[in-house]
């Protein structure tokens, strides 16, 4: 239950103090903006200066000018996209029986020629000992949300492969998208035999594309990451190479508030602090025109080291509507036909889905389980426990949810 | 129609899903592929239902998504967002005015109504002749409730009179039916005559 009105008071406070950072910001990335400028010829030497540094900042490595920008390619008039997209039942120890639910919405539209396209899903209950519990490094215990998710988004790439497969030996011109990012980096820190499975499983998967040279990509909306603008940030460190960890204005910085006397010098600022908190998107907002996309950068996640040829790539692309993100594994990064393709094919399905790519608006409809589905599978479960005979009971805090005295 | 003459899988143009005593609604099986507002058409089972269909709707199959526009023509929506077509759905719903039993169709309400899931097919000629011999089911689109009564009319004589081969004396007779029915208000009457032999 939400206090109205001491809610309401922070929010204005909230508004009051966004309006004041706003115009600092505005600067901030006049000033990122200039700073791309001034490395559009000297972008190798960018490139070297972040290949050498250590930062505490992910930064993205350049494979080209970072000043670039690309116009849409055409669309091939006869096109096959596919997505999928999954959402769960997660495992509640309250409810009727230990369980949990992956159902995965696909979608494969095919584009040009008037054939219908489909759009289903596919649930999959999982209940057996080995699903319920894992045991990784040694160590068994209950499987987490965090996991489910880790398998759902298993389920969603290997439903996009066989799709894209089958549509690839169809004769078909496809692509696949899925929602969000192709980086795993939930893994980082995972015990390591988790890891490893869910990696092989991942890297099988693109692996199999790449064979058939079909096109895979994760679409971010509403991107945060800074990868490029820390790439900026690394070209206005005056140190040879950066190294955060041994930053000197840092370390004033530090010097300066551990002095409780507070009579020292005001410490120099920091070099690259300028520009700090613009992210990518603001940037290229300013830098791309609609339908444009940047230039390819390598993503410097730690989780990619394990990725060989599908180390995952990304550009920026200027949908009409905001700038998105679009993830790639560098063989498509490399082959400028599917790069081009994985353009136009973005940029036309978020004009199609009026501000998001439609196969995954669609995909999304198709596996979304609303409140009201939880509640029937529930209660199948039940009604299927009762015919059989098996003991079923909810936890007094389940009831206790359903009907709450007053 | 014996039910074993007809191939369901390929001649049924609507599944039931609401039926009630007086009415039901159906489910389009093709996309705008309603049968004619005014049209015959039937449910078969152990006593077919006879019907007369009085409203057609197209709209999404989600309660919460609307169609927009997109400025597109049909074939280029076809093309280019073939999705939608997959998420509209066409309903029609048809007035019970009879049902069949031995003796044939039977101009009065059946004993239960049609079962949901049930498949509906349009009527024959013979059996729209068997409807409409005489005008009762005139009355029963007057006595409906909320249906658009005169339109109604207008279109199931003109059907039922195209099942007698525009045949002139059976028009003449049902004339004659409309006029003891509706003879309290000579101007609706005139005005349903003259639209019927336009």
């Amino acid at each position: 239950m939400l206090d109205y009105g001491l809610l309401k008071r922070q929010i204005d406070q909230m508004a009051v103090d966004a309006s004041t950072l706003q115009d600092d910001f505005f600067a901030r990335i006049d000033l990122a903006c200039s700073e791309m400028d001034r490395w559009e010829d000297a972008w190798e030497t960018l490139g070297i200066k972040i290949a050498r540094s250590r930062t505490s900042w992910l930064v993205a490595q350049l494979g080209g000018p970072i000043t670039e920008a690309c116009p849409k390619p055409s669309r091939p008039k006869e096109l096959t996209v596919i997505a999928a997209d999954g959402s769960q039942i997660f495992p509640d120890r309250h409810e009727v029986a230990n369980c949990f639910l992956i159902n995965i919405g696909y979608v494969v539209i095919h584009y040009g020629t008037g054939e219908r396209p489909v759009l289903n899903s596919e649930p999959t209950l999982f209940y057996d000992e080995d699903d319920l519990y894992q045991e990784w490094a040694g160590k068994r215990s209950p499987i987490t949300r965090e996991v489910v998710g880790v398998r759902r988004n298993a389920m969603e790439l290997e439903k996009v492969v066989t799709l894209s497969a089958l549509a690839h030996t169809e004769g078909r011109t496809c692509v696949g998208l899925t929602d969000g990012t192709l980086i795993l980096w939930m893994l980082e820190g995972k015990p390591y035999d988790f890891r490893r499975e869910t990696l092989q499983a991942t890297l099988a998967g693109l692996e199999r594309l790449r064979e058939l040279r079909v096109p895979i990509a994760g679409y971010i909306s509403d991107p945060g990451s800074a990868d490029v603008l820390n790439a900026l940030r690394v070209g206005l460190c005056p140190e040879q190479p950066p190294n955060c960890d041994k930053c000197p204005w840092k370390a004033a910085e530090a010097q300066h508030l551990l002095d409780l006397d507070g009579d020292s010098e005001p410490p120099a600022p920091i070099p690259c602090e300028p520009i700090a908190g613009v992210t990518d998107d603001m940037l290229y907002a300013r830098r791309l025109k609609r339908g444009e996309r940047s230039g390819v950068y390598r993503s410097a996640s730690k989780i990619l080291e394990d990725y060989g040829p599908h180390r995952i790539c990304f550009f920026y692309v200027h949908t009409g509507w905001e700038i998105g993100r679009v993830e790639i594994p560098e063989w498509v990064a490399k082959d400028r036909e599917l790069l081009d393709l994985v353009h136009t094919t973005v940029v036309d399905q978020v004009d199609k889905g009026r501000g998001y790519p439609v196969v995954l608006s669609e995909s999304h409809e198709r596996a979304i389980v609303r409140g009201a589905d939880r509640d029937i599978f529930f209660k199948f479960l039940k009604d299927a426990f009762v015919k059989n005979n098996i003991k079923t009971e909810q936890s007094l805090k389940q009831l206790k949810k359903m009907a709450a005295a007053v | 129609m014996a039910l074993s003459s007809i191939d369901i899988s390929t001649e049924y143009i609507g599944e039931i899903v609401e039926s009630s005593t007086s009415q039901f609604t159906s489910e389009s099986r093709e996309l705008n592929g309603a049968p004619p507002f005014g049209s015959f058409v039937k449910t078969l089972g152990a006593l077919p239902v006879y019907g007369l269909v009085f409203n057609v709707c197209t709209h999404s199959i989600e309660p919460n998504r609307r169609a927009t526009a997109y400025g597109l023509t049909e074939q280029e929506l076809r093309e280019e967002q073939p999705q939608i077509f997959e998420l509209l759905k066409t309903e029609f719903e048809a007035v019970i005015i009879g049902y069949g039993n031995d003796h044939g169709p039977q101009q009065v309400l059946p004993p239960q109504p049609p079962g949901i899931h049930s498949f509906v097919f349009p009527c024959t000629e013979s059996e729209i002749k068997a409807l409409t011999n005489s005008g009762d089911f005139l009355r029963s689109i007057l006595c409906g409730n909320r249906l658009p009564a005169d339109d109604l009319i207008i279109a199931s004589v003109r059907n039922a009179w195209a099942a007698r081969a525009s045949d002139m004396p059976y028009l003449v007779s049902i004339g004659k039916d409309l006029c003891r029915l509706i003879r309290d208000d000579y101007d609706r009457l005139s005005s349903i005559m003259r639209r019927i032999s336009q």
